[in-house]
């Protein structure tokens, strides 16, 4: 693979690392005919991000390669790539031209800087073979969905504190809020904060009754942050608390998709403020531990059996817990070490392999209705219809 | 009236000079012999002269230095003011030690160019610091000069074209690659911070030396220059 950025689309693109290193920390790499797609899935495997950049979005972009093999899939450390794009480095007065290659003679991933004066900055970065990471969801299937430009979202966002890890959004037909979520943990809230909107400051707004769902607001930031620089709307489709939240940025050559896990909230709509406790409770976004009474709630819990006969119950590890006609639960390539409490709902991705795992190939994972389009597709990726991921 | 300070490990041998080239730079200067020859603890230097709290910012109150040294036997006395207050500090004298030659002669220089610091600063601040090494090729031909750093992210390059116009002078005679400890150029990038031009030279036995081009307040020239053997575990022709 080839390609070769220019102006602001180096610019973007750096824009674009940036908001995935607050995603995860690799970053799975992905040329294909469609365009470049960049990936990142946080540790506990419950935000997933994916940049997707069509061949117009470079100056030229090319998928051949002297030995006309398959393109190369990786990723690589997020620390090695991010560096290279610091905004002072991408700052369009000091590169003119960014090339980018893999499958070259050298075994890395080339990135190619040529900047002002002549100096030429060239970067070979190692990188492992990976098939493709891909998350599995539909967003069609939400009944609530929001669209407004990045703006409106960031100003809603900016007054909450740093510190503040997890946030609720709550939509009735009358208005969209968005509050500090504070799990028992803490039994002093020093702090609570409440935005509302009325549905008219949205492009579109849709809502499917009353429901909310808890968040990280990090990865929430993270894209905002990239569709703010880019002055681009935003959209957020959602389902009840348990669902995943299904957030995308679209341009004509680019499309960017975070797609979060949501606390499975009992008591949804519940007073405002967060004086309840949930049990058991965790942050969602570290690593957790499950804990012993989740038997009491294993009645609530949306489990998928495993394809591989394990008992229902308190999964083993990090587990889709979406319920869906459309997806199949294996635990084969999860590798979350951290089991998941029936408090949590979080996605389950697997990377889709090319060589299919003989054992396994019976109940392949994450496949959707699409699935029998997957023998076409020799990268053996289960592509969804919609969104893009 | 060069300062001279070096550091001598068995395999850490870098040279760092400060010269004052320029009499003109001092308001004053008087000596009454050909040279004097005097050691004393760097440390101890740099927490008198930043006594006020050497701050550098412009325009604020500037601090007056006068330096005095009777000879042998005497310390040495820096008189610091700084407005209306006066520091006495008296330094103890050490018997100085044989500075490392390097016998780095002009003679002997094979590769040379001079570049403004602005974009050496740059590459300086990006380098990656997971490198043990620098290296440093020049060479009349492609790619004339690059800097590369061998990192756990992978390598990294960066080339200087002859003709950049961030290249005031550009004569290399040969292809010449050496590896110089990254630990040991890390402290002259506090000279490059300060200055406006760089002169890279090699010599024939790789031995590098870097002169800063440092322009004061008053439009003054000093030169630092900075002495850095090359790495000798590898040094292969890349």
């Amino acid at each position: 693979m080839n390609c070769a950025l220019e102006g602001n689309c180096i610019k973007a693109f750096g824009k674009a690392i940036h908001a995935l290193s607050r995603i995860g920390d690799e970053l799975w790499f992905d040329p294909t005919v469609k365009g470049l797609a960049l990936r990142s899935v946080n540790s506990s495997e419950t935000a997933y991000a994916c940049f997707s950049f069509s061949p117009m979005f470079f100056h030229n972009y090319s998928l051949a390669s002297d030995q006309a093999t398959k393109p190369i899939r990786c990723k690589l450390p997020m620390k090695s790539l991010l560096p290279l794009f610091r905004t002072s480095i991408t700052n369009e007065r000091n590169v003119e031209r960014c090339q980018i290659s893999v499958d070259n003679p050298n075994d890395r991933v080339m990135v190619q800087f040529f900047c002002r004066h002549g100096i030429t900055k060239t970067h070979n970065l190692c990188y492992q073979e990976s098939s493709p990471l891909q998350a599995v969801f539909d967003s069609h299937f939400c009944p609530n969905v929001l669209k407004g430009p990045a703006r409106l979202l960031a100003n809603m966002v900016m007054h909450f504190q740093r510190s503040q890890e997890e946030v609720t959004l709550s939509i009735s037909p009358l208005r969209v809020s968005l509050r500090n979520f504070s799990e028992g943990r803490n039994e002093h809230v020093k702090m609570y904060t409440e935005m509302s909107l009325h549905p008219d400051e949205f492009d579109f707004f849709q809502s499917g009754g009353d429901s909310a769902i808890t968040f990280c607001l990090r990865e929430l930031k993270a894209l905002l942050s990239f569709a703010e620089s880019l002055s681009l709307m935003i959209s957020l489709q959602f389902g009840a608390a348990g669902k995943p939240l299904c957030l995308s940025v679209e341009d004509t050559v680019l499309e960017a998709t975070v797609v979060l896990a949501s606390l499975n909230d009992y008591d949804s709509r519940g007073p405002p403020l967060p004086t309840k406790t949930l049990e058991p409770t965790m942050s969602r976004c570290t690593d957790a531990t499950a804990r012993d009474n989740l038997s009491s709630e294993r009645a609530d819990m949306e489990v998928v059996p495993s394809s591989q006969g394990s008992p229902t119950g308190p999964p083993e590890s990090l587990l889709l817990l979406y319920n869906s006609k459309h997806l199949q639960v294996s635990t084969a390539d999860v590798t979350s070490s951290s089991p998941a409490s029936s408090m949590i709902c979080s996605l389950l991705f697997r990377a889709s392999s090319s060589e299919r795992d003989d054992e396994n190939c019976a109940a392949s994972v994450l496949a959707c209705d699409s699935e029998v389009e997957e023998d076409e597709d020799p990268g053996g990726i289960a592509e969804l219809s919609s969104p893009q991921i | 009236m060069p300062l001279l300070t070096h550091s001598q490990d068995d395999d850490e041998q870098y040279v760092l000079v400060a010269s004052l080239d320029n009499a003109e730079v001092f308001q004053e200067f008087t000596i009454t012999e050909d040279q004097v020859g005097l050691q004393i603890n760097l440390t101890v230097l740099q927490d008198c002269l930043s006594i006020f709290g050497g701050s550098t910012v412009p325009g604020g109150m500037s601090t007056t230095l006068r330096l005095c040294y009777k000879g042998y036997g005497y310390p040495l006395t820096l008189f610091l003011e700084e407005g209306g207050v006066v520091t006495v500090c008296k330094i103890q004298t050490q018997e100085p030690e044989e500075p490392i030659d390097f016998e780095f002669c002009c003679t002997n220089v094979t590769n040379k160019v001079i570049l403004l610091s602005e974009s050496l600063k740059e590459a300086f601040s990006e380098l990656d610091m997971t490198s043990e090494v620098l290296q440093i090729i020049m060479s009349p031909n492609q790619p004339y000069f690059r800097l590369s750093t061998f990192g756990n992210a992978g390598s990294a390059h960066y080339d200087y074209p002859k003709d950049s116009d961030m290249m005031e002078l550009f004569h290399c005679t040969t292809r010449q690659s050496n590896r110089y400890r990254m630990a040991l150029l890390t402290p002259s990038t506090k000279a490059l911070a300060l200055s406006c031009k760089v002169s890279v030279r090699m010599d024939s036995r790789g031995v590098l030396s870097l002169q800063y081009m440092v322009r004061n307040d008053d439009g003054q020239i000093c030169f630092v220059e900075y002495y850095c053997c090359p790495d000798e575990e590898v040094n292969d022709d890349d």
